[in-house]
């Protein structure tokens, strides 16, 4: 196979690796929880509200550097950990038309048409169920950001305890752009999750966030670690 | 938060301040976002979330105070708190309801017919299993919902999660802002229709969204929402008849 002047790059090498960048600050934000639940330990208490709170500045830090590509980022707490409150989100994220981020104000009450049932959410169930780590999209994210994202988790355990997950938002755009600028020309493929959604292509036969159904290219596999499939072609 | 700043967002220029704020409150006690026996927001900060004077939230405060929806408590501990009164947000849809005109009402309706239906046939196209089982979920507590608030809320969860579902986070928002603004004009769902009624109707739309029948689901969706439109016609013109017969 004929190949540009540029250095090709497979869609499966590309794809992986900048799922891997954002798993690396999500890492980071665990480790921090981790940090802050076995100083408390030590201190013979349960982790409170205030350490959670104090997550916070260094996830602001995180998210002004300005090779970070998560648009969201932060940790969610498994419910009834904290005693009180028994819902709690310590999560930042960039808003459209702001100079800042901000932190995620969402709505933790049952009977509220905007409640934030986080528990149910596939992005929170799955780690806790698989204690794995995984990523769900793209989806629109009604409750938190009205985007269509990625979110990308890892479950925070401390000695087998699953303390609730440390996560980022990824806009799907970015995160196509990400891709496709570290793409050559030659190489091509399509990438589906776990509900034959497609996450990346580059056809439009096959459009971001449509079903897979139909024909599909012969050839495809796993990508280590990650929820998806591709399919690829040169 | 879309739905919240619909709601608590900064108010346009157009119309009368006092009345809109009113509206706006009584609509986010209607969906919840205001819970019963909760405490509002200090008056200075919910009057610059909502771009409106102080003076102006005070006489919307006192006409929600009025109404049964708002009690204010003096002394320590005092401030304005919630309570859930569905005579008081009947009265309030009832008032929104003759402020407006057949073609408003008719305008709405068109839109969430294009919005939601819409929607629906995309959801047929590109909802996954789980997105669809997410929407049984929302049919099953439609049916078991007791009261016209819970019906209102969980049948505006259904429509959101339809547009979700759609893959669409512009389709979404639009009908975030169409629940937002119907919570004002209507907070029961559909005109009083029991949530078994209106689950026996939603539970064809999702069977065709999970059938894969695209135009069905389209086509089910624009009879339902145009029929609630045409009953809420038919609500205005009959309440507008009446206070010309209480005034004439």
């Amino acid at each position: 196979m004929i190949s540009g002047t540029r250095e090709d790059h497979d869609v499966a090498e590309v794809v992986v690796e900048v799922v891997e960048r954002v798993f690396a600050t999500v890492d980071e934000v665990r480790r921090s929880t981790l940090a802050v639940h076995a100083a408390a330990t030590a201190a013979g208490r349960r982790l409170s509200d205030d350490d959670v709170h104090g997550l916070a500045p260094e996830l602001l830090a995180r998210m002004r550097r300005p090779d970070e590509v998560a648009v969201g980022l932060g940790v969610i707490l498994e419910p009834g950990l904290l005693g009180h409150p028994h819902l709690r989100l310590e999560w930042w994220q960039w808003v459209a038309g702001k100079d800042d981020p901000a932190r995620l104000e969402v709505d933790l009450r049952p009977d509220s048409l905007d409640f934030y049932d986080y528990a149910g959410t596939e992005w929170f169930a799955v780690p806790r169920r698989t204690r794995r780590r995984h990523v769900v999209g793209p989806y629109v994210d009604v409750h938190g950001t009205d985007r269509y994202l990625l979110t990308l988790t890892m479950p925070v355990e401390a000695d087998g305890e699953f303390l609730g997950v440390a996560g980022a938002d990824l806009p799907i755009n970015r995160f196509e752009a990400l891709v496709l600028g570290r793409l050559g020309a030659g190489s091509a493929g399509v990438v589906v999750n776990d509900d034959g959604r497609v996450a990346f292509s580059t056809s439009s036969r096959w459009v971001i966030g449509s079903l897979c159904r139909g024909e599909m290219p012969p050839a495809s596999r796993p990508l280590p670690g990650l929820p998806w499939r591709v399919y690829d072609w040169s | 938060m879309r739905l919240h700043h619909a709601l608590f967002g900064p108010l346009d220029d157009a119309g009368n301040r006092r009345e809109a704020v009113t509206r706006r409150l009584g609509g986010a006690i209607a969906l919840g976002l205001l819970g019963d026996g909760e405490q509002l927001p200090p008056e200075q900060e919910l009057a610059t979330s909502l771009n409106v004077s102080t003076v102006t939230l005070r006489d919307a405060l006192a006409e929600l105070r009025e109404k049964g929806l708002v009690e204010t408590r003096r002394g320590r501990g005092g401030g304005s708190f919630v309570r859930m009164s569905g005579a008081g947000l009947s009265a309030l849809s009832r008032e929104r309801l003759t402020e407006m005109g057949v073609s408003d009402l008719r305008e709405i309706g068109d839109l969430h017919v294009a919005v939601a239906g819409t929607a629906a046939r995309l959801a047929a196209e590109r909802a996954s299993e789980a997105e669809i089982e997410r929407l049984r979920e929302l049919v099953t507590r439609l049916r078991a919902a007791e009261g016209d608030a819970d019906v209102r809320r969980i049948d505006g969860r259904l429509h959101i999660e339809m547009a979700a579902a759609a893959q669409s986070a512009r389709l979404t928002m639009m009908e975030i802002e169409l629940q937002g603004e119907l919570a004002q004009l209507t907070w029961r769902a559909s005109a009083g229709r029991s949530g078994s009624e209106l689950a026996d109707a939603r539970r064809l739309v999702v069977e065709a969204i999970g059938g894969r029948r695209a135009d069905r689901a389209r086509t089910l969706v624009e009879q339902q929402l145009g029929d609630e439109t045409l009953r809420l016609i038919d609500d205005h013109i009959r309440l507008m008849r009446d206070r010309a017969g209480e005034e004439g």
